[in-house]
């Protein structure tokens, strides 16, 4: 029993996916038995499939030690360039609209890349800048219209198909596979954990750190693509402010800002427990203006327990070596 | 340090360069200016298009008018634009409020400078402008859903409303009236059901959420009423996609709905209503350009010609219960499969 | 850890006039004065008359700037104080329509505020392992969704004696109020950081936390203290945003901290901590808001000014990151 006890308290994801499991029965309680249905949990998936994929780039990102505050803007940037090809009628394969969307999010990944590795700008300013630029770009060539309904017709299809489950599912296959059993994860995790160590032992740190920065850029254009898709339009003020979303999916999955921490099956954790509040509040009766007071306690809540599971992680860790 | 320095100038002139060859307006005399709710949005883009189409016609040019979209849908935002109006000296400023209060400071300041004040789309409290460009009036909104809600659930049943925000004024103001107009003839609406207020703050993700959740939560919801134009776009597509037989009217523009718009079990939405943006726009054009020139004053019972458009000319009525003035566009028109592809690419 | 270490725990390093000027700070006021003609001949509306007329509503957002400077020193970062803005203007208001006099209504607001940033600042040091950023995003929606119960649906609140906060909008000759709270407020947070031992260990906790913990400074309270303040300002923002919308409503003070980060930032303050000062900060801060006011008087597209700012943030730092690579070369060559 003692033993049991120590391994839920002493591992963070399954502590996580307690805490989930609680959460997810409670809910579906309060909202009468309607949360477990098989259409519900696709929902949940899909409606916030956009927050998971571009979790796994933040994950990566923050091993590193950085963060990408530009990310919606990119998502914008990708995705109302997609809806406005369709809305002009210029382009309506599908997979080509993706690849574009994706190219876009790549480019604008690599500037961010080139400008923290080569230009030693700190992660948070160069991505504020860049998050005001992309943004930016997204309302400019908007010109105030937005891509919808009639538009995005066979587009949109494919969101309300199984594709947006099966990208998820690639991603975070692909994901998985790369950060625990390839050279490139490894070196992502010693870039976070000691930087110098790093550099010293052989990594090229700023080709690492291009190419963690330039993923996390084609998950947000993968992102704008399927947010088109999957809502049927685009607008240039489109997931505005969801960046801080992703990254406290990815702090609830008990990634440490300050890098070298962090996995992703907790990643995907995380996100699916934001998912599940973002689902949940407007489902069991809170009267809508709570809901936002109610989300921030969620968050605040989740990280202070994470904290004090990690303490005690610590903690026994230190016993064990006492023994 | 030298170089840093020339750099940084270089910057600041590119910058400059930027600024001047972007969109930018020749500003010297310019009268009239017109303040949209927030950029980046199609609804206020075709009522900036009318304001530009009507000032056209009354034989201005791009240099007599000013047209501003603020950087984001907040008080703020449209207070700094404002400013830079007034700093501009501006004859009239008519704007589409996003808060009822908010702008009264600022807005008594633009008076003490003699700029004409008037509103269209969102109101601001009377004391604070000369009159009110209503895209329709409030009864008739309200009386024209609640009875599309009567028609679509056969006269009895559940039926739940999705809006913006909870603080979205015009939203609050058409809700409120429509429970009124159903508190207030219960033998025709006795039977119909609010089940819930919803807001989906006129995002399209958290719209389809809370379109998800009040299928969810009401299984016998018959109908669906979405006073706003992202809100009923996402609700449409959610019950589409579904294959719902739940049925959806509200407020919409026609280029965002076509798709959605149908009678058989393939369409989620029958029929939905909207005035026309453009008309909006250039009605405030209008009367911005009657306001300067002094041919109304802003009291109820004033009359001014509006160009070609088809209600000209046009009465300030007074607002019910008090004798602050209005224009009213006319009654909102219906969008069903028979119109809708005539409307979709106008508006 | 490396780059941030080697550098500024002497807070006032002896400085030439000449190499005061060939500094970053120098630059700013350069760029400050190049921002000026600009406008000026860019638009004939561009007098200091109208500047100081739309000046109020930046000038509230300039009172943080200063206490984020501290933070950021710090290394540290509070995105919550949009959102204590909010809060703070919404209780000064239900407090000033509950008939309170002005100056306890001032007061509360004032409180509001210092009892927000105090939270984020006992959150943060009851568990030093939680990133600021997270805590103060969870604050950042608490708070607002406080300000969003109270203000219930309608979501806004009018100042019902808007007469009551005449005295914050007055001028003093062209000058108004908040523009002297700005440089009072700045003369204050300057002397303490570049004078006071305070100042000094904010630096020693920015380069360095575990030596600064070690040489026996109370890392725990001076966070407590410099969070307290960010919200204490916020609440003073609200006052004066209080002013010109005569109100509260439920996107009062949105992304104002974004705004100030950048303010910080462009004026040379690294969010890695341990460097910048204030004055660089308020001079970009003036730069900034001259810039908007231009570019607002020739119409331009909002989305380009947005642009425009992104674009001068990475390029001031991109500037000053490729001249320290350049004198770290030097001095390796050198040794």
């Amino acid at each position: 029993m003692k033993a049991f006890l120590r391994k839920i308290t002493g591992n963070h994801e399954v502590t996580l996916g307690i805490i989930l499991v609680v959460l997810f029965i409670v809910v579906d309680i309060l909202s009468g038995f309607k949360f477990h249905g098989l259409e519900n949990i696709g929902d949940i998936f899909k409606n916030n499939a956009l927050t998971l994929i571009m979790s796994l780039g933040m994950l990566c990102v923050l091993i590193t030690g950085g963060i990408d505050i530009s990310i919606t803007g990119t998502l914008a940037f990708a995705g109302m360039t997609i809806g406005l090809l369709q809305k002009y009628n210029i382009i309506h394969n599908t997979l080509l609209l993706f690849v574009i969307a994706v190219a876009i999010g790549g480019a604008c990944g690599l500037i961010n890349g080139l400008i923290i590795a080569k230009g030693k700008v700190s992660p948070i300013i160069c991505t504020l800048g860049a998050m005001y630029i992309y943004r930016g770009l997204a309302y400019v060539i908007s010109n105030n219209q937005w891509a919808s309904g009639e538009d995005v017709t066979s587009f949109s299809k494919f969101g309300n198909s199984a594709g947006p489950y099966i990208i998820l599912a690639l991603a975070f296959v692909i994901y998985f596979v790369v950060m625990k059993w390839t050279p490139f994860g490894r070196k992502v995790y010693a870039i976070g954990s000691n930087r110098e160590a790093a550099r010293i032992s052989g990594i090229n740190v700023d080709r690492v750190e291009i190419a963690v920065y330039t993923l996390m850029g084609v998950l947000a254009g993968l992102a704008g693509a399927l947010s088109v898709s999957i809502y049927g339009s685009a607008q240039p003020n489109m997931q505005t402010g969801k960046e801080m979303d992703v990254i406290a999916a990815c702090v609830i999955g008990g990634v440490a800002m300050s890098g070298g921490r962090g996995t992703v099956v907790g990643t995907l954790l995380g996100g699916i427990f934001y998912a599940v509040v973002y689902k949940a509040l407007p489902l069991v009766g809170l009267e809508a203006i709570w809901q936002n007071l109610i989300k921030g306690v969620i968050i605040l809540g989740v990280v202070i327990i994470n904290v004090l599971t990690q303490r005690a992680m610590n903690r026994q860790a230190l016993a064990r070596r006492e023994i | 340090m030298k170089r840093i320095i020339s750099l940084i100038l270089v910057a600041v002139m590119a910058v400059a360069l930027l600024a001047s060859c972007g969109e930018t307006t020749t500003t010297t005399g310019a009268k009239y200016a017109l303040v949209t709710k927030a950029a980046g949005n199609a609804y206020n883009e075709k009522e900036a298009e009318g304001f530009k189409a009507a000032m056209e016609a009354a034989g201005l040019t791009s240099s007599d008018y000013i047209i501003r979209h603020p950087e984001q849908a907040t008080v703020e935002a449209q207070i700094a634009v404002i400013n830079s109006l007034i700093s501009q000296g501006v004859k009239s400023i008519a704007i589409a409020a996003n808060d009822p209060n908010a702008l009264s400071s600022v807005l008594a300041d633009a008076k003490a400078k003699g700029i004409k004040i008037l509103t269209l789309d969102s109101d601001v409290a009377p004391a604070d402008r000369l009159t009110f460009c209503n895209q329709a009036g409030v009864q008739q909104v309200a009386q024209a859903l609640i009875d599309a809600v009567l028609d679509l659930t056969g006269g009895e049943g559940d039926y739940a409303i999705l809006s913006a925000t909870s603080q979205a004024t015009n939203q609050n103001a058409w809700i409120d009236a429509m429970k009124a107009i159903a508190a207030a003839d219960s033998a025709k609406y006795g039977k119909l059901n609010l089940v819930e207020v919803a807001y989906g703050d006129d995002e399209p993700q958290k719209s389809t959420d809370q379109t998800q959740a009040l299928l969810q939560k009401y299984p016998d919801l018959k109908v669906i009423c979405a006073p706003t134009t992202v809100g009923v776009a996402a609700a449409a597509k959610v019950l589409q996609d579904k294959k719902s037989t739940v049925k959806l009217t509200g407020l919409g523009l026609p280029s965002e709905m076509a798709e959605y718009i149908g009678n058989d079990a393939d369409h989620s939405c029958p029929y939905m209503f909207l005035w026309n943006p453009i008309d909006l726009g250039k009605l405030a054009a209008y009367a911005s350009i009657a306001l300067v020139d002094g041919k109304i004053t802003g009291a109820v019972g004033d009359k001014f010609e509006a160009g070609n458009m088809e209600n000209s000319p046009y009465t300030l009525t007074a607002v019910e219960g008090t004798n602050a003035s209005e224009i009213i566009l006319g009654a909102p028109f219906k969008f069903d499969p028979s119109n809708i592809g005539e409307w979709k690419s106008v508006y | 850890m490396a780059g941030k270490s080697g550098r500024t725990i002497s807070a006032v390093p002896q400085k030439s006039i000449l190499k005061r000027l060939l500094s970053w700070e120098g630059a700013l006021v350069l760029i400050f004065i190049a921002v000026l003609v600009m406008g000026r001949i860019m638009s004939p509306y561009f007098t200091l008359e109208n500047v100081l007329r739309e000046m109020p509503k930046y000038l509230a957002e300039i009172l943080i700037v200063f206490p984020m400077g501290f933070v950021l020193i710090m290394g540290e970062i509070d995105i919550s104080v949009g959102s204590i803005v909010c809060l703070s203007a919404t209780v000064a208001c239900f407090a000033g329509n509950a008939g309170l006099p002005f100056p306890l209504v001032m007061l509360i607001c004032l409180l509001t505020g210092l009892a927000c940033g105090l939270l984020n600042g006992f959150i943060l040091t009851r568990w030093p392992e939680l990133p600021p950023m997270i805590v103060t995003l969870g604050t950042q929606i608490i708070f607002r969704g406080i300000a969003e119960v109270t203000l219930g649906s309608g979501g806004s609140l009018s100042y019902v004696n808007s007469k009551d906060l005449g005295i914050l909008s007055k001028t003093l000759g062209p000058f108004p109020v908040a523009f002297f709270a700005v440089l009072i407020a700045a003369a204050i947070f300057i002397v303490v950081l570049s004078t006071s031992t305070f100042g000094r260990k904010l630096y020693a906790i920015g380069s360095n936390r575990t030596a600064a913990k070690y040489a026996g400074i109370k890392v725990s309270k001076i966070r407590l203290i410099v969070y307290g303040l960010a919200g204490l300002m916020a609440g003073m923002c609200a006052l004066f945003i209080l002013t010109t919308t005569f109100g509260a409503n439920t996107t009062t003070g949105q992304n104002y901290e974004m705004d100030v980060i950048a303010m910080c930032v462009f004026g040379g303050i690294a969010t890695t901590g341990g460097k910048g000062n204030l004055f660089g900060a308020l001079i970009a801060g003036f730069s900034i808001v001259c810039l908007r006011i231009a570019l607002g008087l020739i119409n331009t597209n909002p989305q380009l000014i947005l642009i425009i700012i992104g674009l001068l943030l990475i390029i001031s730092v991109l500037i000053s990151g490729i001249s320290q690579m350049r004198g770290k070369k030097l001095k390796k060559k050198k040794a």
